[in-house]
């Protein structure tokens, strides 16, 4: 049963990639100067300015409500900014934060916006309980097989970085991806395959996966 | 005699003014934002990081569809909210003092204890983006017990954005503005402040203490200000302010019938330095005001002024969990008055009186929701015969300003955007004294205050 699991994981890992093949991930592109009016180039950083208030100068926040965005794929962002827009990101920080934000954002300033925090140096990874680290770490890296639950690296990538629309995990503030794990599995966030993934994951292990995560 | 009347008078003034508390939060902003209002408050109206950087920005922040215009070299001339980002608010309050005051009319007679202020106030709010970089904070208050319409606090805003340093010349972040406003500190950004202080709400019908520093209330709605700021790497905040006189109704031009009149320009100074990390903040900051007055009340606005330099200092600490909200303000006023216009006029008897005024405030919330508040409170200074004459209630048997307390509030939010409040105000100390404090046989203890409201904005 596991291993059937584990192939659907693979299968619609391979599936969302293939359905998102033209967004490349972005690490390390910059929003193309080119191709914009400096009207154009003046908005995106009114935007970014804008994103940072919360989410820190350079996608690096400081309160662990907002999520780091730097080094995030961007397709990920982009992704999460059309469901904010749309309104199919319903958890309560995104009702109370980001669909007023999202609501008059256009395709183009989606894309930018993405790419610019993709292309940003992540946060360092932060210390904390050796302990829950190292369980968190093997969770992470080889799922709990007893309880069905598969390897989260097997979609977001041995390092966590990420990969296209599997958002990067790496560093990101333990707090935020704790309430995320709760909010997913509660439905009030849609995330058909982590429904799958996490719904029997409990609070101890949430924990420890989130603190290893931090921490790397 | 007529000295002492003055003096009444001017102590009726002062409780005016003590008891003109300050307003409020906006759903406005949350029209205009489509965020929730625990984006910018914790429990309204104290700001949250978010909020100041809300306020510093200009309050300009919008994602509703605009009404835009440009001219033939692609510059903005036009850009306001399709819908314009209006709100009210209506407070209706009990109050209850320990024991009844004095009839106003009928010596002997005590006044009706237990009073439904229906409303306490309503207010009017425009709220919001003006154009690109502009915006104000505009409140048009109606007040039940002063049965009267006015402009309230006001606070118009123009905000640019500076990115320079390093490679990408955007290592540091920069603030620049400008703020017209109508109330010393009501365009500051921390609670700590006296136009946004605590407590945020309060009875405006039960005695308040004889005393309060200039910049503690005074001048609210009557001086006008121009200021600029800089707000630099979400730290340091500097600001330079210069106020005069713009007294709302009586007499205009100005005259002798006006009371406390600013006279030429008042500096006001501002300092602060906020740290974040993680869940919590804390700021450190000063600020002080230069004013010169002419007291006016019956007397020439020429010649000499009295004259009121106002040193502060203050510190805010904040915790913003998922579930549990945590607040610590203080502040501690200095004010050196050098009196020499009240002095000719009779209304005091010192050339130079000394005010101080602390605060400290703990506040709680349980998710925004469930909370309360607890405050220490204090006035000292220096005797003053004419200035804190005798009189019944308001007036103080031994000369004193001392006053000192402490404040206790249970908040609960059904919504958060309406506030049932129970608070409870006593007096330890009251116009110099604990018991018989003004001559007449009142204690300070009969002026304790039971409070409650019911706050909605929307």
């Amino acid at each position: 049963m596991f291993v059937i699991r584990a192939a659907f994981i693979v299968c619609a890992v391979a599936l969302t990639s293939m359905m998102f093949g033209t967004l490349v991930p972005a690490q390390g592109a910059e929003p193309n100067p080119v191709q914009q009016t400096p009207a154009q180039q003046a908005s995106l950083q009114t935007l970014i300015q804008t994103c940072g208030v919360c989410h820190g100068a350079n996608g690096r926040s400081v309160s662990p409500t907002f999520p780091n965005l730097a080094a995030q794929t961007a397709p990920y962002i982009e992704l999460q900014l059309h469901a904010f827009k749309d309104q199919t990101r319903a958890d309560p920080d995104a009702q109370a934060y980001m669909w007023g934000m999202a609501s008059q954002l256009s395709d183009t300033s989606i894309t930018d916006l993405a790419a610019y925090f993709a292309a940003q140096p992540a946060a360092p990874g932060k210390g904390g309980n050796a302990t829950l680290i190292a369980q968190g770490k093997q969770i992470f890296l080889a799922g709990i097989p007893e309880r069905e639950i598969p390897a989260c690296a097997s979609c977001h990538g041995a390092e966590a970085h990420g990969n296209g629309p599997f958002p990067r995990l790496a560093g990101q503030h333990a707090p935020y991806l704790y309430k995320q794990l709760l909010v997913i599995q509660n439905v009030l966030r849609t995330a058909p395959v982590m429904h799958g993934v996490i719904k029997d994951l409990n609070r101890e292990q949430m924990l420890s996966v989130v603190a290893y995560l931090e921490s790397i | 005699m007529i000295s002492v009347r003055a003096a009444l008078a001017l102590a009726a003034t002062l409780l005016v003014c003590l008891v003109a508390m300050p307003s409020w939060a906006v759903p406005s902003f949350a029209r205009q934002t489509g965020m929730a209002c625990a984006a910018c408050h914790t429990v309204f109206p104290e700001l949250t990081p978010f909020g100041r950087e809300f306020k510093l920005n200009g309050y300009v922040l919008d994602n509703i569809k605009q009404v835009t215009g440009i001219d033939l070299a692609d510059r903005q001339t036009l850009a306001i909210n399709s819908i314009p980002p209006l709100s009210a608010m209506l407070q209706v309050s009990y109050t209850h003092t320990a024991k009844a005051l004095p009839d106003s009319a009928i010596a002997g007679a005590l006044a009706k204890d237990g009073e439904v202020l229906f409303p306490d106030q309503v207010s009017l709010f425009y709220a919001g983006k003006i154009a690109d970089e502009l915006g104000a904070f505009m409140q048009l208050t109606y007040d039940g017990a002063a049965d009267h319409f006015g402009l309230d606090n006001t606070d118009l805003r123009y905000a640019h954005h500076f990115a320079f340093g390093g490679a990408k010349a955007d290592d540091h972040h920069l603030i620049l503005g400008l703020t017209l406003n109508n109330n010393p500190t009501v365009q500051d950004v921390w609670n700590t402040t006296p136009a946004w202080g605590f407590p945020y709400s309060g009875s405006s019908v039960a005695p308040g203490p004889n005393a309060s520093a200039q910049i503690d209330g005074r001048l609210g709605q009557s001086v006008a200000g121009l200021g600029v700021y800089g707000w630099l790497d979400d730290h340091f905040y500097a600001e330079f302010s210069a106020y005069t006189a713009a007294i709302v109704g009586g007499a205009h031009p100005l005259d002798s019938t006006q009371s406390n009149v600013a006279h030429g320009i008042a500096p006001y100074v501002r300092l602060a330095y906020e740290q974040r990390w993680d869940r919590d903040s804390i700021s450190l900051g000063v600020y002080g005001m230069d004013t010169r007055v002419h007291p006016g009340n019956g007397t020439p606005l020429q010649g000499v002024t009295d004259r009121y330099r106002d040193a502060a200092v203050d510190a805010q600490y904040q915790f913003i969990g998922e579930e549990h909200f945590i607040t610590v303000l203080t502040t501690y006023i200095r004010e050196r008055q050098t009196l020499d216009a009240s002095v000719i006029d009779a209304y005091a008897s010192n050339r130079q009186d000394d005010l101080n005024t602390f605060k400290l405030v703990g506040e709680y919330s349980y998710r925004r929701t469930i909370g309360g508040s607890l405050a220490y409170f204090s006035e000292t200074g220096s005797t003053d015969t004419l200035l804190y004459a005798l009189a019944p209630v308001v007036g103080s048997a031994n000369n004193s300003p001392e006053s000192r307390g402490y404040i206790t509030e249970i908040n609960y939010l059904p919504w958060l955007n309406v506030k049932l409040q129970l608070q409870y105000v006593g007096y330890s100390k009251f116009n110099g004294g604990k018991t018989n404090y003004d001559g007449s046989g009142r204690n300070a203890s009969d002026n304790n205050t039971i409070y409650g409201l019911v706050w909605v904005a929307y």
